[in-house]
């Protein structure tokens, strides 16, 4: 009887274990620009950059829309500092066929640069500057 | 008996060996934090370490200053963070993949410019608003790199107790 309890805790202790250790992998892994990704070259290189009104200033909450051609795209918005972070698609995604445009009420997109070509480092993102003019 | 007695001495001598092995290999191992006798390497401390070292305490002491309208130790300690924001570009160009020079840009020029004008106009109410903007700025781009949980704040206390921060005269 004390031996069947005893082998019931131990495989309960080795469940909990290997738990806790696959927890704390899936944790290590995280999301978004951090250090500790290692996925980049999986997922392709990822879009970064910033909305900026016609005088250079950074424009907050402004609607970003990262598209690949004939695919659909994301939908995101700039955050304080007015830039917007995008994952990359997948590297079978041309970086050339992924298009940015900016959009917020009482503006106009008038031009969107794109500031740097996809870098060997695959942590680097492409950085794309769209500018909106007041209407 | 007399086969124990022997058994017992082998396994002393063993115990012996093996704690002057593990002593000998320690004192001439490698310690942690490096080796003694290795040439000094070039110091290259990383963006958390520069916050720390030339960003934040310089921030703060901004602040005690402006607090104790004490303009020329603000404006010095204002020019002292501006090449503190400029050592930290120029180190550290990328940051997890982003522009370390546009993010300082964007997170902080404008305040800096309205913090001199404050400064030199000795205008305690434009000073503060200004110095609030900055450390919003901070808190921006911690966010805008994933760093949040870095909630700088006006200081409402010196962390410096060896230095004087109102005016003398």
């Amino acid at each position: 009887m004390s031996s069947a309890i005893r082998r019931v805790g131990w495989m309960a202790g080795a469940v909990l274990a290997i738990t806790c250790a696959v927890s704390i992998a899936a944790w290590a892994g995280g999301s978004g620009f951090g250090d500790d990704d290692d996925n980049s070259e999986e997922e392709g290189p990822s879009y970064f950059g910033f909305v900026r009104d016609a005088s250079g200033a950074t424009v907050p909450d402004a609607k970003v829309t990262v598209g690949v051609k004939n695919r659909g795209g994301v939908v995101t918005r700039t955050d304080l500092l007015g830039t917007y972070k995008v994952p990359g698609f997948g590297k079978e995604v041309d970086p050339k066929d992924v298009e940015v445009s900016c959009d917020k009420p009482g503006y106009k997109q008038l031009r969107v640069v794109r500031r740097s070509s996809p870098s060997s480092d695959p942590k680097i993102p492409i950085e794309t500057e769209c500018t909106l003019q007041r209407i | 008996m007399r086969g124990r007695v022997i058994a017992g001495m082998v396994g002393a001598v063993i115990m012996a060996s093996a704690t002057v092995a593990v002593l000998s290999n320690r004192t001439g191992a490698q310690s942690p934090f490096g080796d003694p006798n290795a040439e000094p390497s070039p110091f290259n401390p990383q963006m958390g370490a520069l916050m720390s070292m030339l960003i934040q305490p310089r921030h703060t002491k901004l602040g005690l200053a402006g607090n104790g309208e004490n303009w020329p130790l603000a404006g010095y300690m204002l020019k002292e963070l501006r090449q503190g924001f400029a050592v930290v570009a120029k180190a550290v160009p990328r940051w997890k993949g982003l522009p370390v020079p546009d993010l300082v840009d964007a997170a902080v020029s404008q305040p800096l410019t309205l913090l001199d004008y404050a400064i030199k106009l000795k205008y305690r109410r434009q000073f503060d608003e200004a110095y609030e903007g900055l450390t919003k700025g901070c808190n921006a781009c911690h966010a805008t790199t994933d760093h949040a949980f870095v909630v700088i704040k006006v200081p409402d206390a010196s962390s410096f107790p060896d230095q004087e921060f109102a005016p003398q005269r």
